[in-house]
């Protein structure tokens, strides 16, 4: 016996590939939260109406990983010191590696 | 001394009353003529029983003529009257028995016509009787009311019911076509005939006083019949406006009847009016009663046939400013919808379709709403109970307007839902609430549908949850890609609910959009291999939860999947996919030995029939071990479907092959139906009850911890701490009902309003 697919149509979810929790197939887990706003990484920053592209995440040399959107008002506040909220190293942002 | 002073007083008065006789004539002939009249005047007076043979004829009337002067001028007549009437009391029991006789027979057969008998004899007493109008009204008048005092105490009780059916057939309108016989046997009548056929029937009851007796019996005979029309005309007739052909009706056929006993001698109908004026109103006032009455005992299937009910509709209105109906209809409206409406057998559609066409009803009927508001509270105090209120009005909300699902018409402008308003001061054209309006009453300005529906629940946002999970439905549902209609749906949505509100569905929106143009760009990539997969990508966070026991797809799905992640990952660096694997369809077609067959499936039942691509022969353990974290009712349904197509068998319990060859019996059934039924299933989507129920799951770990290491609480007490938890927005007595149904299994028991745990 053969089975010959037609068409699939399929349901999935998107998620920011973080690197960190890549198995987790649990779509009941709430998923990490930005540090700066604790929305979801996967919801959008207070400013935005829309997730994904329109607001998109930011990687920082010290592998914490926030709204772009949010880590970009902090940086501008003076209190900042351009420094991670985190842990109050310098920020640098880092280069994203493309290859998984 | 003193007799003889009486003595003379004695002889004087003789003296004078002697002379007034004798009128100063010789000797006592005065006194003679006199006796002479007296004699012949009281025995021409005397009544006599009319079987008997009259000697009125026989007398001269001259001499008669004469002797009545005589009397008259003796003074006498009042004497002659006064002894006329004793003559009279004499003979009244023929009369008696005359009566007792016809109403005996009238006991027994229930004949109107023996009244008729009755009252044509006592015509007769009454003519034989009479003294001349000559003799001036006095005699006249004290006659006839000797003669009827005497008539109307011998009636019988049964009388007036006769009277009544009496009264009653002068209105069949078989008589007016064809008269009854008895009426020209029992009243003659000389000269030409009446324009009427019953005119001399009222004639005798003029005639005898009985008009004026009985006029409220013949008033009520009116209102019965008019009654009686009414009910037996407009029953059910919904479809024309009834009131003004009913005042027609009245006018041609009642009033000229009522000039008969209201206005008998009255020549024209100009010349009648001040009679019946009275009689007309209060007859006009018993038309729009009536109806009142027989629309408000409708008012239920009025308004289920609204809108083609509006005449009747319009007729209730206009009774009601006529009668004070208001609080009747109110009454009878809220029993029919109790008893026919507010009950676990009716469908909350069909319940909220008749509250939709009560407030549409009510709001013709009393633009100020104030019977709205009485009839609607408890429709919508039973509708907040039920559970899939939400829901229904969500679905009519985006309903199709071609399907007729919808509530709405679409004719109405959409516009913003609207809050209780607060009274405009300055409105130059505000009015007072009516008087019957209650203290809880607010005036509400001619919202829309969808806004009271709405107002049902104190919370918009159980709307926004419910329509949420009904979008996510259709959309997941969505094959060909065509989702304008949600678009236009969530645009009209957006107007009524406000932007914000309506954000999330946005996203969905847009994620359909995001998911098709993802899927072209990756479905134009050279070496593509993934060209049957076409996901929809959903943000996670903005759907509605959706049910996880996601499972992983083998075999050819499993590549698939992964060449089109590998794909994506190219495309959108920074993100990838997590398969909800449960969702969607899948056509395929099961290449067999000897057959094809097509299928449209849910991908579980795709998994299923992949692995017995792989061997032939599975049990429903090894099945469910494989795919993993799925459930035994699911696989068991995915095989179901399967065996349904004929392409496999359950040889023993629980164990499955796979016919190469199509077994003999399952062929015919598949030849019989060779294309596979879509498996078109409800999308799983979590619906925002059994989210609560799930969230309170949670609450349920706090709650057991509580009552661990405190011992036995309160409700109250539990509340208060449980509104440190996180998300806890429950109130007390739906805490309640939670313990209740905890207890129900046996978790926790409750004494004195103090729970522990069991």
């Amino acid at each position: 016996m053969k089975v010959k697919v037609k068409n699939w149509h399929a349901i999935a979810q998107w998620r920011w590939d973080t690197g960190t929790s890549s198995d987790t197939h649990d779509a009941d887990d709430e998923g990490d939260v930005c540090g700066i706003c604790r929305v979801p990484y996967e919801g959008c920053c207070p400013s935005c109406k829309m997730p994904g592209d329109d607001c998109p995440l930011i990687w920082g040399e010290c592998t914490h990983i926030f709204h772009m959107h949010c880590l970009l008002k902090w940086i501008g506040t003076a209190a900042s010191k351009q420094q991670c909220p985190m842990d109050r190293r310098p920020w640098v942002t880092a280069e994203r590696k493309i290859n998984n | 001394m003193a007799s003889e002073q009486l003595w003379s007083q004695v002889a004087e008065k003789w003296q004078t009353s002697f002379n007034r006789l004798n009128r100063n004539e010789p000797g006592i002939t005065g006194l003679l003529t006199f006796s002479e009249a007296w004699v012949l005047a009281r025995d021409f007076l005397r009544p006599r029983d009319i079987d008997e043979p009259s000697p009125k004829s026989t007398v001269n009337r001259q001499q008669l003529r004469a002797a009545f002067d005589n009397l008259a001028q003796r003074r006498m007549l009042t004497a002659l009257l006064e002894e006329f009437l004793e003559d009279m009391r004499w003979q009244l029991p023929h009369i008696t028995k005359d009566i007792e006789g016809l109403m005996k027979q009238y006991e027994a057969t229930s004949d109107p016509i023996f009244i008729a008998g009755c009252i044509s004899r006592l015509v007769l007493w009454h003519k034989a009787w009479a003294p001349f109008p000559e003799l001036g009204p006095t005699v006249v008048n004290a006659f006839t009311n000797t003669f009827q005092t005497h008539v109307f105490s011998v009636l019988p009780r049964s009388f007036s019911h006769g009277f009544k059916s009496l009264v009653s057939a002068t209105l069949n309108p078989e008589y007016a076509t064809e008269p009854p016989v008895w009426i020209t046997t029992l009243f003659p009548q000389s000269g030409p005939p009446p324009d009427r056929w019953d005119k001399p029937l009222w004639q005798a009851f003029e005639q005898l006083g009985m008009t004026e007796r009985y006029e409220s019996l013949i008033a009520s005979v009116c209102y019965e019949h008019v009654e009686a029309h009414m009910i037996e005309t407009y029953s059910k007739v919904w479809d024309r406006e009834c009131l003004s052909e009913a005042r027609d009706w009245m006018s041609q056929h009642i009033l000229p009847w009522l000039l008969m006993p209201y206005a008998p001698n009255a020549k024209t109908v100009e010349e009648a009016a001040p009679f019946i004026s009275g009689i007309g109103t209060r007859l006009d006032y018993h038309v729009c009663k009536t109806l009142a009455d027989l629309r408000t005992r409708e008012i239920f299937d009025i308004i289920v046939d609204f809108p083609d009910s509006r005449p009747a509709l319009d007729d209730l209105k206009k009774c009601i400013l006529r009668v004070d109906h208001r609080s009747t209809l109110v009454k009878t409206l809220r029993k029919e919808n109790a008893h026919r409406l507010l009950h676990p057998g009716a469908d909350t559609k069909m319940i909220l379709q008749q509250y939709v066409s009560i407030i549409k009803c009510l709001r013709i009927i009393d633009p100020q709403g104030v019977l709205l508001f009485k009839v609607a509270d408890p429709i919508r105090r039973y509708l907040r109970e039920r559970p899939d209120t939400i829901r229904c009005v969500v679905a009519s909300l985006v309903a199709d307007h071609e399907s007729g699902d919808s509530l709405v018409d679409e004719n109405d402008t959409v516009q913003p839902l609207q809050q209780a308003q607060v009274d405009d001061y300055s409105d130059l054209n505000w009015e007072p609430e009516p008087q019957d309006a209650g203290p809880d009453f607010r005036t509400n300005k001619p919202s829309d549908i969808i806004s009271t529906l709405v107002s049902i629940y104190d919370s918009q946002d159980l709307f926004i949850k419910e329509l949420q999970v009904l979008l996510a439905q259709r959309l997941l549902a969505i094959k060909d890609g065509n989702f304008d209609r949600e678009r236009r749906n969530i645009e009209v949505l957006k107007i009524r609910f406000g932007e914000a509100q309506l954000q999330v569905c946005e996203v969905m929106l847009r994620d359909m959009t995001d998911s098709r143009r993802t899927d072209q760009h990756i479905q134009s990539q050279k070496n593509n291999d993934t060209t049957q997969l076409h996901p929809t990508i959903i943000s996670r966070h903005f759907w509605p939860s959706l049910q996880t026991n996601t499972f992983t797809m083998p075999g050819q799905f499993k590549t698939i999947q992964d060449a089109y992640q590998k794909e994506f990952k190219t495309f959108k660096p920074d993100k990838k996919l997590v398969w909800m694997s449960h969702l969607g369809t899948i056509s395929l077609d099961i290449e067999l030995d000897d057959r094809t067959v097509s299928a449209d499936v849910p991908p579980l039942e795709a998994a299923i029939i992949e692995l017995f691509s792989q061997k032939d022969i599975w049990t429903i353990d090894e099945l469910i071990e494989t795919i993993g974290s799925i459930e035994r009712p699911a696989a068991v349904k995915a095989l179901g479907t399967w065996i349904e197509l004929g392409v496999i068998k359950e040889e023993d319990a629980n164990t499955f092959r796979l016919l190469q060859v199509a077994d003999a019996a399952a062929s015919s059934k598949t030849t019989q139906r060779p294309q596979a039924m879509a498996v078109e299933d409800e999308v799983p989507i979590v619906t925002a009850q059994q989210q609560q129920a799930e969230q309170m799951k949670v609450f349920w770990k706090f709650i057991e911890g509580m009552l661990r290491n405190l011992g036995s609480l309160p409700v109250d007490r539990i509340q208060q701490m449980l509104k440190f938890a996180p998300g806890y927005d429950r109130s007390v007595e739906q805490l309640g009902q939670f313990m209740e149904a905890a207890k129900r299994e046996g978790l926790v028991s409750v004494k004195d309003g103090m729970w522990k745990l069991s």
